[in-house]
């Protein structure tokens, strides 16, 4: 039996793409919007279902490209054919390029009651290296405005390790994030691929290397400024205000269902995790032949591959894994089938534990990935 | 008389000059086998062979050709290995031939080893049908070409042919030369049986299949037979020639090359170079000299996980088989457990059969630098041999070294002399000749082509000496070595320290006055291929007790901490499972993961 608690939309259209973007997002190709929405309504009654769900997330790509009747005419078809808890947090996703108070103050009216923006950077500088189509100014504004629109619930994005990023550079923007007061922060660095521009420049030097070590010190740095200013680290990018956590990722973290409705959404339902086509046309055409969309990835979660994503994604949680938690779940004791490991790690300094269960220790959370793969299972 | 229309022969040519390539040409423009079956390099037959486009082991196979005076004629052709590591097998299979075409690029003329297959031929008294290939090539400068031959081989113009092997051009008059110029085979089917192994492989059918060359007398199957040089018995199982695959057949007569199915159980009981006879009123005399090839560059071989041993053990008890000129020892290194030393005939060789070990057996290895054989007198005036570094006595209980020498013979341009010299010199080598040949496929402004002498330390070729000497020559210089025997030396053992931990697997002897340099150049290399680790990892070189460098590899603070939402998971696992996988690759010494590849990777040093 299914119990998804959470719904994931994803909007695949920005007004240009960042240099550093991995996301599944199209530009020009904003005229599909009108398509693309009453393709997402389709799969909304397509998949329609009536257990509760408690938080719904709409993300991109950039949201906030759609028009406030679009966002309103969304949150109404969802609540047509799933079943919103009263108190359902639903955030989106907003560019600061991309929005003032009259749009902000709609979305609101139309269900929105978390706001996450993508500030990335309060420097203008890093902010055009990146290609972001706004400045710091913008952001302030955007901050101001969706105070203004009565938004009490906020996040923002903001990103380090950047090429050439100083750990000054970096605390500058941490000092004006922590100024403007956010319910919510989630700080991620900067990850390439080799198609990217980025990489490219950095790779013909005409940006400099990514430096680990910097990128190190610039984290723990965050840790210490935010922790002053009254935020939890609850996971391992991202700080909140008590009481503030997002909700959303939190299924993700700690292993329940969720359904994933638009172009790459990915759902993970009784042990399957599949994800829709990436192909935006495909997506659309799929749906005017009222069929789901292909899927991309659809794969069965074994009981080995599930214990073992648990403890990788209840690692990245700040608490990390209560022992009897995990007993109650998988009816296994943690510290006696992983003890080589535990031990190991506990040796490196990379976890901690006590009678509770087993957590990263700060070391850890830098090096999580060498603490992660001791946990998979071995390959048949 | 049959004998009178068969000509064995084989073709010999410098790398990459287009031996396979004719071959396929012959096998298509005679009745071996329809057109439509050549499939590219025919007798390439073994996959990895085919990937790194030479040819390790001899193959026949017999043609049937209807020649001009109306004739037809039996053509047994065998293919040679085209690399001095095979320069032993080359030999032998010279020796089962009365002819050779001897194949000449007409873009890079004369090269090295055109040279020293042309002395091979010659020692074995064959009649040589020197040949211009690649003619159809806009870069030919056959013109040119041609008067290197004259000067350097002695053939005049007019009794070299050219050829395409590609498109086929020139090859009917070819196949007619081979009838008129390569005489008969010489041997009488009355006398005592006397046949030539030439090559051999282990099917685990059949047993051991010698390829054969019948001299005198004749074979059929379910004869007696001895070899001669090894004193091995045996009976004929079965008997047959190659159409190119294998082709059963009554009997074998004086003058037919083809095999006998022996039922051994390994090719070091039926080795190449070894004369056949009959058990009973055999033959007195063997054809040629029997000797074996014998390995000269020794490493370790050992498994990345310990635990797969047995497995190193199986693979390589199987591979030897099939390989005769291979040798291995069990040993037991203190860092990486049980493995073996083994023995081959150059570093080509070596990477064949770690490749094939690796590839056939499904095995991660770790492959130790890779050391020539010592002669090593203490002071108590007793000797040994020294194959592992780790087995040099203390200095002290050091009475004299000893170490293989070989000739090379270097063609390049004569421009490169200069850096060639130095890249000698440094290399410890000494300068012996130079012989101006002609001015082919070198731009005039690179000068003359030269054929340069020297005698250098074997070891010395063990490092980067080849692709050094390509770069240093613009990549024009070919090379050519044999090895000429053993010179006293001065060496010490140089350590290498993971961790505090010493690792023999990198342990190297190299002269006194170099150990600094090299031993720099060694932890720096190190840093750079081992990754970093979860601590600061010193890597030092020490002489004796004595630290001569140092480097660090400082510790990691930081891998990819990015975001994992819905959309991660299953990506994010994936790139952990390949980190997992990854490991495997790695072994652990004194906690530190070290890859595989770094033990080779310390000899591709820039000096
Ligand atoms: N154009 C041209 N290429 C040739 C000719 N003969 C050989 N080749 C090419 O030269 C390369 C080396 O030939 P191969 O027969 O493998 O040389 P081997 O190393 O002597 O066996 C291959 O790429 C062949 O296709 C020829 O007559 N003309
Ligand atoms: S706004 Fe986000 S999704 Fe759009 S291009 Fe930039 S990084 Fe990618
Ligand atoms: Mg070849």
């Amino acid at each position: 039996m299914s119990d998804i608690k959470a719904i994931y939309i994803h909007v695949p259209f920005c007004r240009r793409r960042c240099k550093y973007c991995s996301f599944i997002s199209y530009q020009s190709r904003e005229s599909d919007i009108p398509a693309y929405i009453d393709a997402v309504k389709n799969e909304f009654s397509l998949r329609s279902g009536n257990s509760i769900i408690n938080t719904v997330y709409f993300g991109g790509g950039t949201p906030s490209l759609l028009a406030a009747p679009q966002i309103s005419s969304l949150t109404s078809a969802m609540k047509d054919n799933f079943n919103l808890a009263n108190d359902c947090e639903i955030t989106m996703e907003a560019n600061p390029g991309t929005i003032d108070l009259n749009y902000l103050s709609e979305v609101k009216a139309a269900g929105i009651n978390r706001l996450s923006i993508g500030i990335q950077s309060f420097n203008d500088e890093e902010l055009s290296m990146l290609g972001r189509i706004h400045t710091a100014k913008d952001a302030l504004n955007a901050i101001k405005d969706a105070r203004e629109a009565a938004f009490d619930n906020l996040n923002i994005d903001l990103i380090y390790g950047l090429p050439g990023q100083s750990v000054d550079n970096w605390k500058d923007s941490l000092v004006k994030a922590v100024e403007v007061n956010p319910d919510h922060m989630s700080l991620y660095p900067l990850t390439l691929e080799p198609e990217e521009p980025l990489f490219k420049e950095i790779e013909s030097r005409v940006l400099p290397e990514i430096s680990a070590d910097t990128a190190a010190i610039q984290y723990e740095l965050a840790e210490q400024l935010l922790e002053k200013h009254g935020y939890i680290h609850y996971e391992i990018s991202n700080w909140a205000k008590p009481g503030k956590e997002c909700l959303h990722n939190l299924v993700y973290w700690q292993g329940g269902e969720y359904l994933g409705i638009g172009v790459a959404a990915h759902s993970y339902i009784v042990n399957r995790r599949s994800a829709n086509t990436a192909d935006l046309s495909q997506y659309i055409e799929s749906s005017s032949h009222n069929s789901l969309p292909p899927q991309e990835v659809d794969e069965t979660i074994t009981p080995e591959t599930e214990i073992a994503e648990s403890i990788i994604l209840g690692l990245r949680l700040c608490n990390g894994i209560d022992t009897k938690d995990f007993k109650k779940r998988f009816n296994i004791d943690i510290m006696k089938r992983y003890g080589r490991q535990i031990e190991e790690l506990i040796n490196f300094g990379l976890i901690e534990n006590d009678e509770n269960g087993i957590r990263l220790s700060p070391r850890g959370r830098l090096l999580g990935n060498e603490v992660f793969w001791r946990f998979l299972p071995d390959k048949l | 008389m049959k004998q009178l229309k068969t000509r064995n022969f084989c073709i010999i040519a410098h790398i990459d000059h287009g031996k396979s390539t004719l071959a396929d040409r012959l096998i298509q423009l005679t009745g071996a086998m329809k057109s439509d079956k050549i499939i590219e390099q025919m007798m390439d037959s073994m996959e990895l062979e085919r990937e790194r486009g030479i040819t390790i082991k001899a193959k026949a196979i017999r043609l049937s050709y209807q020649a001009k005076d109306g004739i037809t004629y039996e053509l047994n052709l065998i293919d040679t290995p085209g690399h001095v590591d095979f320069a032993y097998e080359v030999s032998r299979t010279l020796a089962a031939c009365e002819g050779a075409i001897l194949v000449i690029d007409a873009t890079q003329g004369i090269q090295a080893q055109t040279i020293s297959n042309v002395y091979f031929a010659m020692d074995h008294n064959l009649e040589i049908i020197p040949v211009i290939n690649k003619i159809d090539l806009p870069s030919s400068e056959t013109e040119k070409v041609l008067e290197e031959i004259e000067s350097v081989l002695g053939y005049k113009s007019e009794e070299v042919l050219q050829i395409s092997a590609k498109t086929g051009q020139g090859v009917p008059e070819l196949l007619e030369s081979i009838i008129n110029k390569i005489p008969p085979p010489k041997g009488d089917v009355n006398r005592p049986l006397r046949a030539l192994i030439f090559d051999s492989h282990y099917d685990s059918y059949m047993g051991v299949v010698a390829y054969i060359s019948v001299y005198d007398g004749s074979i059929r199957k379910g004869d007696k037979l001895l070899l001669m040089g090894q004193g091995t018995e045996l009976e004929v199982v079965s008997i047959g020639y190659f159409d190119p695959k294998f082709c059963p057949a009554d009997e074998l007569l004086a003058g037919d090359i083809g095999y006998i199915a022996t039922g051994l159980k390994s090719v070091g009981e039926c080795r190449v170079g070894d004369t056949i006879t009959s058990l009973e009123n055999g033959a007195k005399e063997p054809l040629i000299g029997y000797k074996t090839a014998k390995p000269v560059v020794f490493t370790g071989i050992y498994t990345t996980q310990p635990e797969d041993h047995g497995q190193l053990r199986e693979a390589i008890e199987k591979l030897s088989l099939n390989d005769a000129s291979f040798s291995y020892e069990p040993e037991n290194s203190p860092v990486l457990g049980n493995g073996y030393r083994c023995g081959f005939l150059g570093l080509l060789h070596m990477d064949i059969v770690q490749e094939r070990l690796e590839r056939e057996f499904d095995l991660s290895l770790i492959v130790t630098v890779p050391g020539v054989k010592l002669i090593v007198t203490r002071t108590d005036g007793s000797q040994s041999m020294v194959v592992n570094p780790s087995d040099l006595p203390e200095p002290t209980e050091l009475l004299k070294i000893e170490e293989p020498w070989v000739k090379i013979s270097v063609i390049t341009p004569s421009t490169f002399i200069g850096p060639i010299m130095e890249l000698v010199t440094q290399s410890e080598g000494i300068y012996k000749h130079t012989e101006y040949i002609g001015h082919s496929h070198s731009p005039d402004a690179l000068g003359q082509r030269v054929r340069l002498e020297y005698e250098i330390p074997l070891r010395s070729m063990l490092t980067t000496f080849y692709d050094q000497l390509k770069s240093r020559s613009k990549g024009y210089a070919s090379l050519d070595h044999e090895v000429i025997g053993y010179r006293e030396t001065k060496l010490i053992k140089l350590d290498i320290l993971v961790n505090g931990v010493m690792v023999d697997a990198f342990s190297r002897v190299v002269p006194p006055d170099k150990a600094h340099e090299i031993g720099k150049s060694m932890v720096e290399k190190l840093k750079e291929v081992i990754p970093t680790q979860l601590f600061k990892v010193p890597l030092q070189a020490s002489i004796g007790s004595r630290i001569i460098a140092r480097a660090d590899i400082s510790a990691r603070r930081k891998d990819v901490l990015a975001k994992c939402y819905g959309g991660d998971i299953t990506r994010k696992r994936k790139l952990l499972e390949k980190q997992k996988e990854g490991k495997k690759k790695m072994r652990n010494i004194g906690k530190v993961e070290v890859p595989k590849d770094a033990f080779m990777s310390v000899l591709k040093m820039e000096r």
